[in-house]
């Protein structure tokens, strides 16, 4: 990272919509949040109601056709919006934010607490990720009932070590400036000294992860629940193809089922990692004019 | 710091990262709750059995002394009985693991090759179309869930153009060393290692291409230039050279993340490795066959970390002197 790494919130807002990319990230990001909104308007049906003869192909009335269960899959998709983009956004927030407590507790106090918080951090770092998750939501997750809370806390302990690391070096570099120095020969208490000084100044870096995080956690969700481990009783685009393949529907052709909630997932992925493009170009500017 | 010590001090460190996930593991997956708890609602099972069952899995005893005799038993290769698959742990993974690392393993080296070289050529040409293409591509397929490409792999080769088998690693019927066997094999290996290829290749290319597009603004580079190095040796022996370090790492560590992969594509194509087998026994809740897969897991983590530390080491002699 170049000599200056931290920067104010507004700032980095205004950094986000200077970049080409990250403009398009952003719209295609506010269109999914609205149809997240508005899905009751949007969606013709009731996503989980049998309201058509069973896997009937797309048609005036279906316009992707019904599932094994006679439900519109039109409408599921326009649902599953809400589950997807909140467990992204929920769980990478939560990853960051157990990142950043780790990572200020051992930059700023170094020493003893550094070594072992890092040791812990390199070790969470050796495991495989997608395993442990799902180990973790097979633990938590009951077999009824509420799966999606237990889902989020799953893939934050999962992600938070790459978050406590970035945020771990800048307050190593922070502590060494001049400022913090004045601060504490002012007699500024640590609790200050975090708090006003360095926690403000690594806001920068904790949007820049929230963000990488968030296409993460995404994907994550998605795996687990292809694998059939999310709420059954909601719906979520990874979910949708849970239950196509289980009902044979990529044997039986029935494209309509399996191919739009992928590309759903990978326009709201692609949403985010053009946000993170534009932030990384104005941060490494040697990356510069690479769209 | 000489070579030795410093791969002593490696060593010694990856045997405790070992012993410290064994030890998560071993914790961990007693919180999954009893796995006879179900049968005792089973009115064919008296109470007897169950407890004979606990005795004979070792159950009946307290976490403490479990988890000294599982120690004990791990480092004498001692893996226990699978209960899901009635056969022993240690067979049950060697009757897996061979499919699963002969499909990683080379569709891992051959992608890590391809963006290599790939990346190599971007960062040099940054800005001309196989740049922006390949750039393009490669943000895409990042976003892109791998087991939805895999699903659309399957569904365009197989199911549209019937070129190759729905599902499964090997058609029954067929005995092990023959020719017909090895073609069939061959024959279901395709699809899923074209995917794994495919996407390898493409995300990873964009680490090597922005590395490249770094080492082109370092002073060295410059130099190397200036003092009149024909671009070839410029390109081979500074950039493409330095371009390499970063991704040792990078790409190395993916070999220590195999089991990732190897659950989600194991799934599409309905694949008999160790990616099913220890999905299977985290839903059945097969305390021994999952403590076994992340044993021999946990090892392979350990010795691709020590194995890319090494080659680190020895193509950059400042990381020896540093630690």
């Amino acid at each position: 990272m170049a000599v200056r790494a931290v920067f104010g919130v507004r700032e980095t807002i205004g950094i986000v919509f200077s970049s080409a990319s990250a403009r398009i990230g952003l719209a295609i990001l506010l269109v999914l949040v609205l149809i997240a909104l508005l899905a009751d308007l949007i969606a013709p049906y009731n996503p989980g109601e049998r309201v058509s003869q069973a896997l009937m192909p797309p048609n005036e009335k279906h316009i992707l056709g019904t599932d094994d269960l006679g439900r519109d899959i039109f409408s599921q998709l326009i649902h599953s919006t809400r589950l997807s983009l909140l467990i992204g956004f929920i769980s990478a927030l939560a990853a960051t934010l157990i990142g950043t407590v780790i990572g200020l507790l051992a930059g700023y106090y170094g020493g003893k607490l550094d070594e072992v918080l890092m040791r812990i951090t390199d070790l969470w770092l050796a495991l495989p990720n997608l395993l442990f998750t799902i180990l973790l939501v097979v633990l938590f997750a009951p077999q009824v009932g509420n799966r999606i809370v237990p889902i989020v806390v799953a893939i934050a302990l999962g992600s938070w070590p790459t978050a406590a690391r970035l945020i771990r070096s800048a307050v190593i570099s922070l502590k060494q400036s001049q400022y913090i120095e004045s601060a504490r020969a002012l007699g500024a208490s640590n609790a200050r000294i975090i708090f006003k000084h360095i926690l403000p100044n690594t806001s920068s870096l904790i949007i820049i992860e929230v963000i990488t995080l968030m296409g993460n956690a995404m994907l994550t969700e998605a795996s687990l629940s292809f694998l059939g481990l999310g709420d059954p009783r909601a719906m979520s685009w990874g979910m949708m193809l849970h239950y196509a393949l289980a009902r044979n529907a990529i044997y039986l052709g029935m494209w309509w089922w399996f191919i739009p909630p992928g590309l759903m997932i990978s326009l709201a992925v692609l949403a985010v990692i053009l946000i993170g493009v534009g932030l990384e170009e104005y941060f490494n500017p040697r990356l510069r004019r690479r769209l | 710091m000489s070579l030795a010590s410093f791969l002593a001090k490696k060593i010694v460190s990856s045997v405790l990262t070992i012993l410290a996930i064994l030890t998560l593991v071993f914790f961990l997956v007693r919180l999954t709750g009893d796995p006879f708890a179900e049968l005792e609602n089973d009115p064919r099972i008296t109470p007897e059995t169950l407890q004979a069952l606990r005795r004979l899995y070792g159950m009946d005893k307290g976490v403490v002394e479990q988890y000294i005799s599982y120690v004990h038993n791990m480092l004498i290769g001692e893996m226990g009985y699978s209960v899901k698959f009635s056969k022993p742990v240690f067979d049950a993974i060697m009757e897996r693991l061979p499919y699963t690392l002969a499909l990683l393993v080379p569709s891992i080296t051959l992608s890590n090759y391809l963006a290599y070289k790939i990346g190599v050529e971007m960062g040099y040409r940054r800005g001309s179309r196989l740049d922006i293409t390949t750039l393009a591509l490669s943000n895409f397929l990042r976003a892109t869930p791998y087991f939805w490409l895999a699903i659309i792999f399957l569904y365009v080769f197989s199911v549209q153009l019937g070129l190759f088998p729905l599902y499964g690693a090997i058609s029954p019927g067929l005995s092990f060393p023959s020719f017909e066997w090895f073609v069939d094999y061959l024959w279901h290996y395709a699809i899923p290692f074209l995917v794994l290829v495919v996407r390898g290749t493409f995300i990873f290319v964009l680490y090597v291409r922005n590395s490249v597009i770094d080492i082109l603004g370092e002073d060295y580079v410059a130099v190397a230039r200036a003092k009149g190095l024909p671009e070839k040796a410029v390109k081979s022996s500074y950039v493409a050279r330095n371009a390499m370090l970063p991704m040792i790492t990078v790409m190395g560590l993916r070999y220590a993340f195999i089991i990732d992969g190897a659950i989600l594509t194991e799934t599409v194509f309905s694949y008999p490795g160790t990616g099913r087998l220890v999905f299977e026994a985290i839903i059945n809740r097969d305390f021994w066959l999952l403590q076994g897969v992340m044993v021999i897991l946990s090892i392979s983590v350990v010795l691709a970390n020590l194995i890319v530390d090494l080659l680190y080491a020895l193509l950059d002699p400042r990381v020896r002197s540093q630690r």
